[in-house]
């Protein structure tokens, strides 16, 4: 069996009287592209947030590469190599693409401030490694002729693009991606599927939240399904498709059946 | 409008080597003129009335300029509201004004002392009060500022309400002698520390300590997110700000000889986050032209006398209208050199 490099037991989330999450577990394998679908209000950007350290979750182990990281703190556990994007795109629109991945990349520099002001061999040598490295992500995402160009002023499609490629620059093994292709139309959609697959086939593993049904088919090695923070099916892309719970989930019960 | 920022910018980056050595020597000697200019027929029109020029070239311009640049590092690069820097300026102060008149020490063998302990203060405020945000830190700093002045008009050690007297002033170097009514090498004593600031700014700003500023400030989480240690590169800003604020302030003391805590009221810090906002939060060419206008101003038109402040107010709120993210805002552009890869 492939080895796992991210395991959720029994996690909760609940917010005063609300479970956003109950119980979930979910394991992702190394190498594969998993993908978290469900409808709504199901929790699938809480699972993203808890794991992350965005929220403390309430209860429940989050284990990555066999070693639990409940209660890091963000920056940690983006160093120690899991890396995400947002629903909403959140660049630093005042600063360059290149920029943007470069900060990224900032996180395994062992240089800190008085090595950028004395202006010392090593920072020098990092920033210029850093430097060559964020311009090829750019150019593996496709948008390496941005690079100089404001984040915010970047087309919407090349806003995602780098965020990803941001994401990356932290040189993460977990890949968390967030709806990466709301608002992208079908050609866009296939284009990016393409990109996911390219991401996973570099070595990222990658975990993916998505709403658009024939996308995540087309890519996914495993999908898992929440409804009501609760993990209803966990399968190939194949068979949860007909799993009866999940379309339950998604169009309702039959009025007869009720 | 024409963005004369970046039109600035574009023909610094389209100079070569060269050029831009002479261009920079060339401003420095004409600023260390400036305590001069005064006196020549066709600079004399910067003559303040009733004050002397010299002695507001010191204090408030350059020492503005000083505090400005520092508080700008705060405010201005990482977005940190800080509404009592005047403390740390009164730490510096103070460091000079005890340990100047109670030891044997000089003002040059103080002043590592006076940034030692301002940073060290900006340490101890910030560990706390930069896991706050936004306005809620804004109000700490505020009662911070408030504290120290405080705290020096109850302490018997500060001389309490009557403040320090006696300070001496800083012994000659290189041959330049420092007295009460000689402004001239104070000033280029400040302006030696504007230009370190400076210098110290800019390599800030296109490395990793900029960049990471720059996340904290655009958005927190998301550097957060990112990797970027928030706490740390919090402390550093608060901290380096707060250096610069205290070695100011032990050059004032030196100069004035005599500190008192009414000298470090609320108002000065509100003043010298005006030079920030006025100049262009997070531009440091904006932040000394702000500065500069700001501190030299009132003394311009101290004749009017009554309705001075009057003026001063409506300059300020015209600017303000006219161009609100300062007369130089931060960068715009879209290009930027990164001299690392050439």
């Amino acid at each position: 069996m492939s080895e796992k490099i991210l395991e959720l037991k029994n996690l909760t989330m609940r917010f005063g009287g609300v479970t956003a999450l109950d119980t979930v577990n979910l394991a992702v394998n190394k190498g594969e592209i998993c993908a978290l679908i469900g409808p709504n209000g199901a929790g699938k950007t809480t699972v993203f947030n808890v794991i992350t350290g965005v929220y403390q979750a309430t209860a429940g182990e989050i284990i990555f590469e066999g070693k639990n990281i409940l209660g890091m703190k963000r920056h940690h556990i983006t160093k120690i190599g899991m890396a995400r994007t947002f629903q909403n795109v959140r660049l630093w629109g005042e600063m360059t693409a290149l920029e943007n991945v470069i900060t990224a990349t900032d996180v395994h520099k062992q240089s800190g401030l008085p090595g950028a002001l004395l202006g010392l061999p090593r920072s020098r040598r990092e920033e210029k490694r850093d430097h060559i490295r964020a311009q090829e992500l750019l150019d593996f995402m496709g948008i390496g002729h941005r690079a100089d160009q404001l984040g915010k002023n970047l087309p919407y499609g090349d806003q995602r693009r780098l965020e990803i490629a941001r994401a990356m620059g932290t040189s993460p093994r977990l890949l968390l991606l967030d709806e990466p292709a709301a608002g992208f139309n079908p050609a866009e959609k296939v284009e990016l599927a393409t990109l996911i697959k390219k991401i996973r086939d570099a070595g990222y593993t990658v975990l993916l939240i998505e709403h658009d049904m024939s996308l995540i088919m087309g890519i996914s090695d495993r999908v898992a399904v929440l409804d009501f923070g609760i993990k209803i099916a966990d399968d190939l892309p194949g068979k949860v498709q007909n799993d009866p719970k999940v379309i339950e989930a998604y169009l309702g019960v039959p009025a007869d059946a009720s | 409008m024409i963005n004369i920022r970046d039109k600035g910018a574009s023909i610094w980056e389209n100079w070569n080597r060269t050029k831009r050595v002479t261009f920079v020597l060339i401003l420095i000697a004409a600023l260390a003129l400036l305590p001069y200019a005064g006196t020549f027929p066709l600079t004399s029109f910067l003559n303040t009335p009733i004050t002397s020029y010299q002695a507001v070239l010191v204090y408030p311009i350059a020492m503005f300029v000083l505090m400005a640049l520092g508080l700008n590092i705060v405010v201005g690069k990482s977005g940190l509201l800080d509404l009592g820097y005047v403390a740390f300026f009164a730490i510096g102060a103070y460091t000079m004004g005890i340990l100047g008149t109670t030891t044997h020490m000089n003002t040059w063998e103080i002043l590592p002392f006076g940034i030692g302990f301002a940073m060290l203060a900006g340490l101890i405020l910030g560990l706390p009060a930069l896991r706050l945000r936004g306005d809620y830190l804004a109000i700490v700093t505020l009662g911070f500022g408030e504290i120290v002045r405080i705290i020096a008009l109850n302490l018997t050690q500060t001389g309490g309400p009557n403040g320090v007297v006696g300070i001496p002033n800083p012994p000659p170097i290189f041959g330049q002698k420092f007295e009460l009514n000689d402004h001239a090498g104070y000033f280029w004593i400040i302006l030696t520390m504007i230009l370190l600031v400076i210098w110290m700014v800019r390599r800030f700003t296109i490395r990793r300590p900029g960049r990471a500023w720059e996340a904290i400030r655009q958005d927190e989480d998301v550097a957060a997110l990112m990797g970027v240690n928030l706490l740390v590169y919090k402390l550093w800003s608060f901290s380096i700000g707060a250096a610069i604020g205290g070695g100011a302030g032990v050059i004032y003391a030196s100069k004035v000889m005599f500190i008192a805590p009414d000298m470090f009221t609320f108002n000065v810090s509100v003043l010298i986050l005006a030079c920030v906002v006025f100049g262009g939060m997070g531009n440091m060419w904006g932040v000394i032209l702000g500065a500069s206008i700001l501190a030299y101003l009132p003394e311009r038109i101290r004749f009017i006398s009554n309705s001075r402040q009057l003026v001063f107010g409506l300059v300020l709120l015209v600017i303000m209208n006219v161009r609100p993210d300062g007369l130089l805002p931060r960068k715009k552009r879209e290009k930027i050199k990164h001299k690392e890869v050439k």
